[in-house]
């Protein structure tokens, strides 16, 4: 199992979701958060003056796939949330060793 | 004693003598009562009686006089209270204004009465000086509430309050009362038990009776009632009272009220005390007499620590909240009511659960017309929907109460509206509500949310926001789009209250696209100047703007406590930047082109005299902007103007709005043009607040400057707007120095103040293809725009396109300039720059 986490623009997760959703990959978590990537955000002005707007906003969706499904669904991330404009976005793939359901305890293993 | 009524008064067969005659028999009459020990309220009234048939003879005897007139008893006798010796307190009203005539009916009137050998207090007016009546004497205006008509037009007084402010009147007269009351308790040391008491004045005296009545007839009848000594109690004091007065007056020959001791056993006498000894009378009478005193200082106490304060038109602020004074008056008269939740938003308090009664029992007997009657009514519902601390409170209680409904029925559909989905957490009505407290919270210091609170201290109408918000979901619940029929009801509201068209088209607007700043701020990509571009267009100017951003973050904000997250919060404020920088900086991109829409609808609606080809020339070449700042009649007026716009001409006109003016200039390009035209209106101490300026590429300029009259001059002399008109032409015409005309008070506001902040400008050469931005952002001042434009113009730059702001004391202004046709280079900006800070901070 593999942890897919997308930093994404906040316009985007809808598309993001209906991407994974043709996956079959419906149960994800999607986070508001705000960072900055390599431009380290920007200068804004508003009424004559300049104002560093550092952290931007961005969408965070995580989702937790079996290996053989990794590949597709970081496609179907990158296909789905590209612009081609700065911004667009990071995936970060974590290895995922065993997971739990609350309710029942069932444990699953990679 | 029989309560006789006086008998019929005919002036012509009553000679003088009988007059004479008719007050001895009274006073006979009285005289023998009072020596029977029986001087009291019944004999007192039948005086009182006897004393008006009098009077009703006098004023027959007088003469006529050119009008109307009515005599008014006042004070005691006013109460039918007249004691043997009291001074008769008389007010003669005129229905208009005194002529010698009427003069003459004074005399033939008064004279008499000073014949007779009665001491006359009297007060002339005209109905006219009513409006004037809550700056009078506080003891004329306490004389006035026990005011009781005696002859002639009984209306005349009804006439003479009307004018006045009421509750101003009744606040003062409550005022000087208690004054009153605490001077004349000094007076005797603050203590009732005196062995030689004063019966009238002395603390548990018949003035602090009379003191504590007026009280509760002036904040609220049923307030002696409340606490006190009993009525009876009160009523048997009073009596014993008069009484002993009466005796005072019979023994003494007089106008005497003190109890001496010498007085005291011939009192006790009349009064029927007896006693084996000289001594038990006299003690016996003074034991009641302290016992009645103690029981009216007890009430008159009461009354003060208790009474309401009066507060507006039959309205009290009492302990328990806003109150009415007279329940049923005001269960009938629908109208008043939203002044009961105004004094308790004013007040910082609740209404109380008797006025909540009186409007949740009555609210359903009446409809929306029976609230807002008149424009002040609906004017009155604006000033009350500016969002405040305690709006959201009252306005619940008036939506618990019926009465929001009844008063706007639209609102009605939505209560208790349940519509299920994932995001919502509270009924429709309620939701509602919420936006609005989510408004005033911003006006309450806020921390994290500083910048939507200035963004709501800078709107121009911010009640049309929250009126705005009460409708903006009142379309849920009836299908599909909830925003168009939202739209629709908010339009039936806005046909009742009459609003003017820049209120309703605004309202109209913001109901219809409350959505719209969300779905782009969280869910398109507001990155992409195309879809900034897109939203400018939407709103099309900085108000409408900010109104929107305001009313999507109020909206979000009362979805669930979870829903504003900071992070949407920071996507709404980054797309209203964005915006904001559009339409003041980049606009001047955006012309106005053939295929526009909006032409294609002025070409279709316009009148006879105008050509398509003439409408489109005038048009071509100027911001998109001018469209969304002018209803179409002013674009006409605009294209006929400018047809027969002479080389080296001018035309300008002033109009009125509201507490402002607009001056709106058409004439050809030329240097120094916006500096002249701004340097004429800061001559005459206008306070130039918001403008623009558009410079068509022929050289047509149009110019609009919102401005506030501080010295009044436009309101003071007649032909005032003509003569600013003259000067503006001399000026704008070579033939007159506006700098000569400003030096004198620019010197004089220079020298008064040195800025509360430092100057911003800021250049930017980036923002838009055709011109250099200069932003400058200052503390506002007379004559600031003046000196701003003519430094740009001595420095060579011709001011294109201005857009003038000011947010409190701030003046936020934009102007888009060129120098030679083409953008300044970077040392023209520097030298501009340096020119201007100079300027701004006084040095040049």
């Amino acid at each position: 199992m593999k942890l897919i986490k997308s930093i994404v623009r906040p316009n985007k997760v809808d598309e993001v979701k209906a991407a994974l959703e043709k996956l079959q990959i419906s149960g994800m978590t999607v986070t508001e958060v705000r960072g900055h990537g390599k431009q380290k955000g920007h200068t804004a002005i508003y009424r004559g003056q300049e104002y560093q707007v550092s952290l931007l906003p961005k969408m965070e969706v995580e989702v937790v796939v079996p290996d053989s499904i990794v590949e597709d669904a970081i496609k179907a991330i990158i296909e789905a949330a590209r612009t081609g404009e700065i911004g667009d976005g990071r995936v970060f793939v974590l290895p995922v060793h065993e997971s739990y359901k609350i309710r029942t305890g069932e444990r699953e293993v990679s | 004693m029989s309560d006789l009524q006086p008998p019929p008064v005919d002036a012509r067969s009553v000679p003088r003598e009988t007059r004479t005659t008719r007050l001895e028999v009274a006073r006979r009459e009285l005289e023998a009562a009072t020596a029977r020990g029986e001087g009291g309220r019944q004999a007192l009234k039948q005086y009182s009686q006897r004393m008006d048939a009098v009077i009703q003879q006098l004023f027959a005897e007088a003469g006529t006089a050119s009008q109307l007139v009515g005599v008014f008893a006042l004070g005691g006798y006013g109460r039918r209270q007249l004691c043997l010796h009291s001074d008769i307190d008389l007010l003669v009203l005129f229905a208009d204004e005194i002529t010698p005539l009427d003069e003459r009916f004074l005399h033939g009137f008064l004279n008499p009465l000073w014949d007779l050998g009665l001491t006359v207090g009297h007060h002339v007016r005209e109905v006219g000086e009513g409006s004037r009546l809550a700056d009078d004497n506080p003891e004329f205006l306490l004389a006035l509430t026990d005011a009781r008509a005696v002859v002639g037009d009984a209306t005349l007084l009804d006439q003479f309050v009307d004018g006045t402010e009421v509750a101003r009147m009744a606040a003062r007269t409550l005022q000087a009362l208690k004054t009153l009351i605490a001077e004349r308790h000094a007076r005797f040391n603050d203590t009732l038990y005196q062995l030689e008491p004063d019966v009238k004045d002395a603390p548990g005296g018949l003035r602090d009776l009379f003191g504590a009545q007026t009280i509760a007839k002036l904040t609220d009848p049923v307030l002696l009632a409340q606490g006190g000594s009993s009525s009876r109690v009160l009523d048997d004091a009073e009596e014993f009272l008069f009484r002993v007065r009466s005796v005072l007056h019979l023994e003494s020959k007089r106008h005497h009220n003190v109890l001496t001791h010498e007085l005291q056993e011939r009192v006790a006498d009349r009064l029927g005390y007896a006693g084996p000894s000289v001594r038990q009378p006299v003690e016996r009478l003074m034991g009641d007499y302290f016992r009645h005193a103690r029981a009216i200082d007890r009430t008159v106490r009461w009354a003060l620590r208790a009474a309401p304060l009066p507060i507006g038109e039959n309205l009290v602020r009492a302990s328990d909240g806003i109150r009415f004074v007279d329940v049923r008056e005001a269960s009938g008269r629908p109208e008043t009511w939203l002044a009961l939740f105004q004094a308790a938003i004013d007040g910082g308090c609740p209404v109380s659960d008797d006025a909540m009664a009186c409007v949740e029992q009555n609210a359903g007997r009446f409809s929306a017309a029976d609230f807002f009657p008149t424009r002040a009514h609906c004017q009155g519902l604006l000033h009350f929907l500016k969002p405040k601390s305690g709006l959201y409170a009252r306005l619940s209680e008036m939506h618990d109460a019926g009465l929001l409904g009844q008063m706007l029925p639209e609102f009605k559909g939505i209560s208790f509206l349940v519509v299920r989905d994932f995001y919502h957490k509270y009924t429709v009505d309620e939701h509602t509500l919420l936006t609005i407290r989510n408004l005033e919270r911003l006006t309450e210091p806020s921390p994290g949310r500083e910048r939507f609170s200035r963004l709501l201290g800078e709107l121009q109408a911010p009640e049309l926001l929250t009126l705005s918000l009460l409708y903006h979901d009142t379309g849920k619940g009836r299908g599909q789009s909830h925003e168009v029929e939202s739209r629709r009801l908010a339009a039936k509201m806005l046909d009742r209250l009459a609003l003017d068209s820049d209120a309703r088209a605004l309202v109209e607007f913001l109901v219809s696209e409350h959505l719209k700043m969300s779905l782009v701020a969280f869910r398109r990509d507001t990155e992409d100047p195309e879809v900034v571009r897109q939203f400018a267009g939407l709103v099309g100017v900085e108000e409408r703007l900010k109104l929107l951003c305001l009313m999507t973050f109020a909206d979000v904000g009362a979805v669930s406590p979870e829903t504003l997250t900071p992070w949407k919060e920071e996507l709404l404020w980054r797309l209203y930047v964005d915006t904001y920088n559009h339409l003041t900086l980049s606009y001047g991109d955006e012309v106005i082109d053939a295929k526009q829409a909006a032409i294609a609808e002025l070409v279709e609606q316009r009148p006879a005299d105008l050509s398509q080809d003439q409408i489109a020339a005038f048009l071509q070449g100027l911001p998109r902007r001018y469209l969304q700042l002018f209803p179409g009649e002013a674009v006409y007026r605009h294209v006929r103007l400018a047809n027969d716009l002479a080389p080296g001409s001018v035309q300008a006109w002033f109009e009125r709005k509201e507490s402002a003016w607009e001056l709106t200039v058409l004439t050809r390009d030329q240097p120094f043009l916006f500096s002249n035209i701004s340097g004429v209106l800061s001559s005459y101490g206008m306070d130039i607040l918001r403008g623009f300026a558009f410079t068509k590429p022929d050289g047509l300029v149009v110019d609009m400057f919102h401005f506030t009259d501080e010295e009044r001059f436009l309101e003071l002399n007649p032909g005032g707007d003509a003569q600013i008109l003259r000067v503006l032409e001399d000026v704008i015409c070579g033939r007159r120095d506006v700098a000569v005309k400003l030096k004198g008070r620019e010197e004089g506001a220079l020298r008064r103040k040195l800025p509360a902040f430092a100057p911003v400008i800021h250049c930017d050469n980036d923002a838009s293809k055709r011109y250099t931005i200069v932003e400058i952002i200052t503390e506002n001042a007379l004559g600031l725009l003046y000196r701003m434009s003519r430094v740009m113009s001595e420095s060579g730059c011709d001011v294109d396109l201005v857009l003038i702001a000011t947010e409190g004391r701030r003046a936020i202004d934009v102007f888009h300039l060129t120098q030679g046709g083409a953008k300044l280079s970077p040392q023209q900006q520097l030298e501009l720059t340096e020119n201007l800070q100079r300027v701004l901070e006084g040095r040049a």
